[in-house]
């Protein structure tokens, strides 16, 4: 029997920084082991070994039979693009208020005051929001914000333009405009590793037209970024994402969440999720 | 359970804070408009639950660090930033108790009310203290009289409100005679410090 949570990937290292010790970590609760052995990268879990794969930078482990094969990112393999392993930040949070937030620009003046945001220019837009059917993802797109300080490489405030791309229950890519680069899209990842479902470790990655900044400098921006969602995160009740209406009350600039939590519930998704009490 | 429980000195809530406080086990965000008026609310954005005790205030109005949101003085959502041209629904409140000063101390109380907090008359606010322990007052040396617990500590005569809060956890408010001089609170406040560890077992 197919289970829609176990038969997921999950991130579980980066490879760039898996040492000869190996990692020891968890997935859904289980105690799970990343470790060298003959040269190449092997999970196992409970004297098992799982399916797992190298890809975008870090390891990846399925605790079941995977569904299906690990998503594309067609820009990860683009000449010209640096890639950024940003590293770890741990939030004591469900996995999936995590990509929630991910996915929400709104909360920019707010929380990434003067960087991704600033007041007065709150106001969100139209934007479009679809399920694609035809690779059950979901993508928001057209969307367009005002940032004082949108990337590492931004002088100045311009009118960003996004894409969000949900391609996995844990998983949220952003497509965002390139200021170097017109015409190309800044790819930007929260890879995120349910522990449990009340604690997950966040692996940003970003495939970025910057050959300028330090790479020092671009993780930094990104490790900035993502503490001050933490302090976010930490604070909501209930601490699980709600998938059915009524303990939330969403807004027009909310239809990526609305989208994604219905795309969830209809997956049978619901590790880290709250249903509304039996 | 008695209607009105005390949650804090007036003097450390000044205009245009808010901070998170429990009654019987309920969250709750405390906060102080501009003009000095006092809300104790649910402590939840019925947004995203994001905890509006980690908000701020401008002017008559409390604002969800989330996203902005803003409520007035009702509860009543008035202002989305990402909508700023949107009236917001009236579905859009939080539940808001009752929260009143009486004589420099705030209180609060999660339904209805009828009586009024008790009138503590010849004493100063001193300090708040929180006790990773429960506190026995008579045990203390302190005896009940008008809604306080009456003693002295550090040699001056005090009033002790006390907060009970989850874990096993407490919060005394506490408030010196009038007369006292600065020396006089000095020691007061040396001798909540003594009681504190004490309650907590820990050695001076």
């Amino acid at each position: 029997m197919t289970d829609p949570i176990r038969d997921e990937w999950y991130p579980v290292a980066l490879v760039s920084q898996l040492g000869p010790e190996g990692r020891d970590t968890r997935l859904l609760g289980e105690p799970v082991r990343v470790a060298w052995q003959d040269g190449a990268i092997i999970v196992t879990s409970g004297g098992h070994t799982l399916p797992s794969q190298q890809r975008y930078g870090h390891v990846w482990a399925c605790p079941g039979t995977p569904a299906r094969p690990l998503f594309d990112i067609p820009e990860a393999d683009q000449p010209g693009r640096r890639l950024v392993d940003v590293g770890l930040v741990r939030v004591k949070c469900s996995p999936l208020r995590a990509v929630e937030n991910f996915l929400d620009i709104a909360h920019f003046p707010f929380v990434h005051t003067d960087i991704l945001g600033a007041e007065p220019h709150t106001e969100v837009g139209k934007y479009d929001v679809a399920i694609r059917e035809e690779v059950d993802e979901v993508w928001a797109t057209k969307v367009h914000f005002y940032q004082p300080q949108a990337a590492k490489s931004a002088a100045g405030g311009i009118t960003t333009e996004y894409m969000y791309r949900v391609p996995a229950p844990t998983v949220s890519i952003l497509y965002k405009t390139c200021p170097p680069r017109p015409g190309e899209w800044d790819v930007i990842t929260l890879f995120v590793q349910p522990l449990d479902e009340e604690l997950c470790e966040v692996w940003p990655w970003m495939a970025l037209f910057d050959d300028d900044t330090p790479m020092t400098d671009l993780i930094h921006f990104q490790q900035t970024i993502f503490l001050q969602d933490r302090s976010i995160l930490e604070n909501q009740l209930p601490h699980r994402l709600p998938l059915d209406p009524g303990m939330e009350i969403p807004t027009r600039a909310d239809l990526t969440s609305i989208a994604y939590r219905r795309w969830l519930k209809r997956r049978g998704y619901t590790y880290g999720a709250q249903l509304v009490a039996a | 359970m008695p209607d009105w429980t005390p949650v804090a000195l007036l003097r450390d809530l000044p205009p245009l804070v808010v901070m998170p406080v429990t009654v019987d086990g309920v969250d709750l965000a405390l906060w102080r408009s501009a003009s000095g008026r006092i809300a104790a609310w649910a402590d939840r954005c019925p947004h995203r639950g994001m905890r509006l005790s980690h908000g701020f205030v401008r002017g008559e109005a409390l604002s969800c660090i989330y996203h902005g949101w803003s409520y007035a003085q009702s509860g009543q959502c008035q202002r989305i930033p990402a909508h700023p041209d949107l009236e917001p629904p009236e579905a859009i409140r939080v539940p808001v108790h009752h929260a009143t000063e009486a004589g420099g101390v705030i209180w609060v109380a999660l339904d209805t009310v009828t009586t009024a907090p008790p009138a503590l008359a010849g004493v100063q606010p001193l300090r708040s203290v929180t006790l990773d322990a429960r506190f026995d007052p008579a045990s203390a040396g302190l005896t009940e009289s008008g809604g306080a617990w009456r003693g002295t500590l550090g040699g001056v005569a005090v009033a002790v409100l006390v907060q009970p809060l989850p874990d096993n956890r407490c919060a005394l408010h506490v408030l010196a005679e009038s007369k006292a001089s600065p020396t006089d609170l000095v020691a007061a406040s040396r001798g909540i410090e003594t009681l504190r560890r004490q309650a907590e077992g820990v050695s001076a």
